[in-house]
């Protein structure tokens, strides 16, 4: 008997063999059967990598496709089963029964077993799929292997493509169709419960947040109320009187105030994104390891928008608010109600972007949301909407804002504050409003069409095209979005480095104990910067394919910026040469700015050469740069201008050694982060991904872990803020002996800011 | 000990070597801009060293005579000549950079036309594979059996100029190679150029990302390259 099967074995075998080698291995059904492609979570993501080419809807399933998989009532502990995989409906031909179908499964418990010549198992998984031989079949079977425990249930996931068999033709895998299904089999003393609702890791932060601030606001609450013995009412009262104040005040020195918590709250917020990242690629790993894929794409979406708009921006506008009225000798802005309007923009827009976590993912477009991806329905819905719509209200806010802060600044001077009298801080700000005023606006409005895109069906972004009954096709440019983009978005990151550069100045030549090195010379510098800022953009569009003239002057306009740029480095260096250096923390942070800041720019001049940047583009070398300028350049420089203006703010001194630690903290590991980065870049990682080559694990795990000693040392900061607000040494008008006017008012500023408007005298007057 | 290797060494081929697709004569260039860093770098950090040490505030120094005064505009510091220096040294400088930067744009920019190359391969990508197909007419040499299919997987022999036409089915997507210094953005719509000269390239097996953020599996959208003698 055992000769007699084994010849029909043979014979199996042979006309098999026969099969295979007429049917050509040409990618038509997958001679080998569903590879999962590079990776397994491949062909969980596409279902399948093969024949989704065909003329259907490629990416998704199709519901003509039936599966089957034959499966016992219940299951014993360690038994064998036998199940049958079934595949009907979809495309038929009668071409000889050569390439019908094939499959993938994969079992959750338990362990799948080939039985015959149709099915294989490649070595080292545990998913089973169709061989060559198997391809003419639409009907499998193997063997399943229940685990030791029979109060569990087993999952089983099933793809299965169902093949015209024509692939060896003109017509390729076209018209070919797939299907996945899960089967479950309880084991025989299963307890079947409802399925639980795993959270998904940023929803568990959110919530742990929520349930810490809950506890907190009862224990505060509650303490107040035994301490003071007030009734419960009594107490919110109280609040409501502390809190009703800066809800409804125009004062721009309030406002300020709220603008720059808001920006470091949203600062700390996308910090904690941030770590998520670095945890996530503290390792290579698979998919839902630690976030799955797409929570990963909405955190570093979500990390992007919130350090621009929602951290840098505010804190910017923060500082504007608070000084530039105190600098130039005003009251008040010139329009206080619309700033207050500005100021609540921005948490409302904020947490409109936040929404998309409770509704099932944040948006997961990138801080540049490219279209067609971010027209397109393949983008988190409806997290990108509500990005969307967050980020029009930013736009508006950061709008509303330029127009008050220019005509403040043009019509609003004391006397003796002429223009080319102004602080380089107001300068700075100054260059930025007209920049801001006239990028933002083409940022809002592309926002708005996007929004029509994904919300009304229009085409500007997504590429498609459409014909009229003349005859004649339209088609939508999807390289339209980069050019609105980028002329915002180029100009938006010297938004966001030009009042670091003036904070900078400030700082240098106050602790230098002399004038500023070529004021002149530095405004122009900014002007020019402001200038040559809107038409660089195009550098970021270096590899997708646009006329090579078009590349070659933005290359050129951008290695100019280097030269504006290095001016103002050297005039710093140049205000210390022969000054009287006072290394307090404010000083030390920029100096440590100027550092880094300079590595930055370097690598800036490294990205603007196209053969390089060719190399470089999209890779964590991209990283590196932008967060050395960013959190290197301005956030190092405001983090300066808080321990620099906290005394005129609060009129209490911040503790000085707590902040030395804190820079040191900040520059060592903050470096050990980033430098690195450029490393892994040149290496080849690129940028947003969510699992990498594990040759680099090492340089990734060193980058991650500095980058968490990076985040935790920001607790002494805001430790230093709270414990100097209640404990800090009085501070005087003038602690640091700055000449700007808002050394001369109070600290904190009375009031209306100045008891009566102050003149600026002039150095060679005064000697006289 | 590797750590500190790794955070010394640039490892990347196609930046170093003259060789290969887009990074024709990239050698120069690379070892032009990272002396120029490296001298730019030390001057702006020796500078500020030198006058933190040299020009610290001690106790008991006097008060500088044009100190800053709350409520005056203090005098005006500069010299026209030692500006116009740090204006015009990085001028000629950038100037320099830029122009060197053309070299390999010659090399990188100059697609040959199909009919003068040996091969031309259509690459389509698509959320969240990669699909190549070799021109109509060409015959596969019998040893090239490394790829089971060609999605996910392709095979190109040593020693000819390959051309390759990007497309893109749904949205953005970039075609990068690290050693061999290709990178080129898929479109939609839009059929973009990249192209190599695997004579330059030693033959064994590469690897291929996708660049350009694309969606949920953007981090998998990988694939195999083998470069091979064909027989």
């Amino acid at each position: 008997m055992k000769a007699k099967s084994l010849k029909i074995l043979s014979i199996g075998f042979l006309i098999s063999i026969l099969v295979a080698a007429s049917a050509f291995p040409s990618g038509e059904t997958s001679p080998n059967g569903i590879e999962p492609g590079p990776q397994e979570q491949n062909v969980v993501a596409n279902g399948c990598n093969c024949h989704n080419l065909g003329d259907g809807d490629s990416n998704n399933p199709n519901s003509n496709v039936i599966l089957n998989l034959t499966l016992p009532s219940n299951f014993t502990a360690g038994e064998t089963y036998t199940l049958t995989l079934n595949l009907s409906g979809g495309p038929n031909n009668d071409s000889m029964n050569e390439n019908q179908g094939g499959f993938f499964i994969k079992v959750s418990t338990g362990e799948l077993n080939v039985i015959n010549d149709n099915v294989r198992k490649p070595e080292g998984t545990t998913y089973l799929t169709h061989n060559e031989a198997g391809n003419n079949f639409r009907e499998w079977n193997f063997s399943w292997t229940a685990p030791n425990s029979d109060s569990v249930v087993a999952k089983f996931d099933v793809w299965g493509n169902s093949v015209n068999g024509d692939a060896n033709g003109a017509d390729g895998n076209s018209g070919d169709y797939w299907n996945a299904q899960t089967f479950s089999l309880a084991g025989k003393n299963a307890v079947i419960v409802a399925e639980s609702h795993e959270l998904s890791t940023p929803k568990k932060i959110m919530y742990a947040f929520s349930i810490i601030a809950i506890t907190l606001s009862v224990i505060v609450i509650g303490n107040r109320m035994v301490v003071k013995e007030q009734s419960f009412e009594e107490v919110l009262k109280d609040y409501w009187k502390s809190i009703y104040p800066w809800l409804t005040t125009t004062d721009h020195k309030y406002i300020g105030t709220l603008y720059i918590c808001t920006g470091f709250g949203f600062f700390f917020i996308g910090g904690i994104l941030g770590l998520l990242i670095r945890w996530q690629l503290f390792e290579p790993r698979l998919d839902g390891e630690f976030l799955t894929y797409e929570e990963y794409n909405s955190t570093f979406t979500i990390h992007g928008t919130t350090m621009i708009f929602m951290a840098a921006m505010p804190i910017i506008f923060g500082f504007a608010n608070y000084l530039i009225p105190l600098q130039i000798g005003a009251r008040d802005l010139a329009f206080p109600r619309l700033n207050a309007l500005s100021y609540w923009l921005l948490p409302t827009g904020g947490l409109v972007v936040y929404m998309g976590y409770f509704t099932g993912g944040a948006g997961d477009v990138g801080w540049t949301g490219y279209t067609p991806y971010s027209s397109g329905e393949t983008a988190t819905t409806p997290g990108t909407d509500f990005w969307v719509a967050g980020q029009i209200m930013l736009g508006a806010s950061s709008t509303l804002t330029a127009i008050n802060f220019m005509t403040t600044m043009l019509r609003m001077r004391a006397p003796g504050v002429t223009l080319m009298r102004m602080p380089l801080f107001a300068w700075s700000i100054f260059v930025t409003v007209f920049l801001l005023l006239l990028s933002i606006p083409v940022f809002t409005i592309a926002l708005i069409l996007l929004m029509a895109d994904r919300t009304f069906g229009t085409l500007y972004f997504n590429g498609s095209c459409v014909g009229d009954l003349m005859g004649t096709t339209a088609c939508s440019d999807p390289i339209l979005w980069q050019h609105l983009f980028w002329y915002f978005g180029h100009p938006e990151v010297y938004i966001v480095i030009l009042p670091a550069f003036g904070v900078l100045s400030e700082i240098i030549s106050t602790f230098s104990r002399r004038p500023i090195f070529g004021y002149t010379s530095m405004v122009y510098a900014m002007a020019t910067i402001g200038i040559i800022s809107f038409v660089v953009y195009g550098h970021h569009m270096f590899t997708t394919g646009a006329d090579p003239l078009f590349r070659f002057i933005v290359m050129l306009t951008t290695m100019l910026v280097a030269i504006p740029t290095g001016i103002k480095i050297f005039n710093w260096l140049a205000t210390m040469t022969g000054g009287s250096v006072v290394m307090k923390t404010p000083m030390v942070f920029a100096l440590g700015t100027v550092i880094t800041f300079t590595i930055g720019g370097i690598t800036g001049i490294i990205l603007a050469s196209i053969p390089l940047d060719i190399a470089f583009h999209d890779t964590y070398f991209v990283v590196a740069h932008f967060h050395y300028v960013l959190v290197g350049g301005t956030i190092f420089a405001f983090l300066g201008g808080v321990y620099y203006w906290y005394p005129k703010m609060t009129g209490k001194m911040m503790n000085e050694k707590l902040g030395l630690l804190h820079f040191t903290l900040s520059f060592i590991f903050f470096n050990a982060a980033f430098y690195p980065m450029h490393n892994v870049g040149i290496s080849g990682m690129p940028r947003r991904y969510a699992t990498y080559d594990a040759s680099l694990t090492e340089l990734n795990q060193f980058i991650s872990i500095s980058a968490f000693i990076f985040g935790f040392a920001q607790l002494l900061f805001v430790y230093n803020v709270i414990a100097s607000y209640k404990n800090g040494e009085e501070a005087g008008d003038n602690p640091w002996d700055g000449w700007s006017l808002e050394w001369a008012t109070s600290s904190p500023p009375p009031h209306n800011s100045f008891k009566e408007i102050p003149t600026l005298r002039l150095a060679e007057e005064e000697v006289k | 000990m590797s750590l500190i290797n790794d955070l010394i060494y640039f490892d990347n081929p196609s930046i170093w070597h003259d060789f290969g697709g887009t990074s024709g004569g990239f050698a120069g260039i690379t070892w032009q801009m990272m002396i120029w860093s490296i001298i730019v770098g030390l001057l702006v950090f020796v500078w500020l060293i030198y006058n933190i040490i040299m020009f610290k505030h001690k106790d008991g120094d006097p008060e500088p005579k044009d100190a800053l005064k709350a409520g005056v505009f203090p005098h005006e510091r500069g010299n026209v000549t030692i500006e116009l220096t740090w204006t015009i040294a990085p001028l000629i400088l950038v100037t320099w950079l830029t122009y060197i930067s053309l070299a390999p744009l010659d090399y990188l920019w100059d697609v040959p036309e199909e009919d003068e190359t040996d091969l031309v391969i259509e690459v389509t990508a698509a959320q969240w594979f990669w699909t190549f197909n070799y021109e109509d007419d060409y015959v596969k040499p019998s040893n090239f059996n490394a790829c089971p299919s060609n999605i996910g997987c392709l095979e190109i022999p040593h020693g000819m100029i390959i051309r390759f036409n990007i497309n893109a089915q749904d949205v953005l997507h970039a075609f990068y190679i690290v050693e061999i210094g290709i990178k080129q953005d898929a479109v939609p719509g839009l059929e973009t150029l990249a192209w190599v000269d695997t004579n330059d390239v030693k033959p064994g097996k590469y690897s291929i990302y996708c660049t350009e953020y694309c969606g949920k599996t953007h981090s998998g959208m990988l694939a195999d390259l083998y470069i091979t003698e064909a027989e």
